[in-house]
């Protein structure tokens, strides 16, 4: 996704990012159906690019074969694939989603939701990356478009049909 | 995580079984018929679980497999959020189609997932001899996705796919369309696999 052909080319198919995975560029990006999962996105303004990761988990523990699943792996590499294309950290603006509880009782993994939104906030600051925006927690669904040939844009969508923009 | 063609139609058959029961169940709760589908059994990874479940509205009650084993995965009852207020409507007689699902929807979808679900596991534990029963029920209605893929996050075992193991429950009458979904853990779903070996080798 880092190839320089598509960049500045406006390319209305949309992106689908499933858990798990990511994608840097310029093209319409979305995922759908955010749980405890965390959908987040990087713009860089000046280059009209950005990123979108759909991260599962707080920590890899060492795992290294699906890197945009762990918040631990999925920001550096996004950081790095940006670089590549000449973004610099502190030009870059955050914003997430998700982090919801969609289940009140259920043990092994508790409040993986909140882990996953605080582990993320942590990254950014220490790569000093501005977290402009986010809508995190509670017991919703989101899904989330991000357009970064179009200012950046992140538009949440939920099952009752509402949306709104961070 | 790959079934031979013998270990998934023998799981199909166990589904077949628990599906049945849990159809009469419905069906006797409803006052009319249900059909059941041939079970299906799809090992979805988990970048394409959208394929599966997307952003449609729908009712989960979820449960974890407990019993003989600890964290043993989910089962659950899934209803399209459409067919869940046709559902709750036939059960407390009403007819509103346009109205926002309240406690008694909820207490009743509820009520209809435990027995079901209850039905199924009952069925399984008989033939099986290994019981495994259901925790507490939680209920989510939301995104599809969004609830699966916490239920996902939840389990015992980090994964990178999930085996599901679905059979689709229509009562023609009413237009309810509902499906039980088991998501077995790698480890329940090998114990089951072993058991349904054996019974076949003593057949």
């Amino acid at each position: 996704m880092t190839d320089a052909a598509s960049q500045g080319r406006q390319n209305d198919k949309t992106l689908m990012i499933g858990i798990g995975e990511y994608r840097v560029g310029s093209q319409p990006m979305m995922t759908i159906g955010l749980g405890s999962c965390i959908g987040l996105t990087l713009y860089d303004s000046r280059l009209k690019i950005g990123a979108m990761v759909h991260i599962m988990l707080p920590e890899s523990a060492g795992r290294t074969d699906r890197p945009g699943k762990y918040a631990d792996t999925a920001i550096p590499l996004l950081l790095k694939e940006l670089g590549a294309l000449g973004c610099k950290n502190r030009s870059l603006v955050a914003k997430m989603a998700g982090g919801a509880s969609m289940f009140e009782y259920f043990g092994t993994n508790l409040n993986i939701g909140e882990r996953n939104a605080e582990k993320v906030k942590v990254l950014l600051k220490e790569y000093q990356i501005t977290l402009a925006s986010e809508e995190i927690g509670g017991k919703v669904g989101r899904s989330v478009t991000f357009l970064p040939a179009q200012g950046g844009s992140v538009t949440i969508r939920r099952a009752d049909g509402t949306t709104n923009e961070i | 995580m790959k079934l031979s063609v013998v270990q998934a139609d023998a799981i199909q058959e166990l589904g077949n079984i628990g599906a049945a029961h849990a159809a009469t169940t419905l069906s006797q709760m409803l006052g009319s018929p249900v059909e059941m589908s041939v079970p299906s059994i799809k090992v979805v990874d988990i970048a394409n679980l959208g394929t599966v479940m997307g952003e449609e509205s729908a009712a989960m009650v979820a449960f974890e497999l407990q019993g003989e084993i600890q964290h043993g995965g989910f089962i659950l009852f899934y209803i399209t959020r459409e067919s869940a207020v046709r559902l709750t409507n036939t059960m407390l007689g009403l007819t509103e189609m346009n109205r926002p699902m309240n406690e008694m929807d909820e207490s009743a979808l509820i009520e209809v997932g435990n027995i079901m679900v209850s039905a199924f596991l009952d069925a399984t534990a008989e033939l099986l001899g290994f019981i495994m029963l259901p925790s507490p029920p939680a209920l989510t209605i939301d995104m599809a996705h969004a609830a699966m893929e916490s239920l996902i996050t939840q389990m015992a075992v980090e994964v990178d796919d999930v085996l599901l193991f679905s059979t689709e429950l229509v009562c023609e009458e009413h237009k309810i369309d509902s499906d039980i979904i088991m998501m077995p853990e790698h480890s329940t779903l090998v114990h089951i696999i072993e058991l349904l070996e054996n019974m076949m080798k003593g057949a």
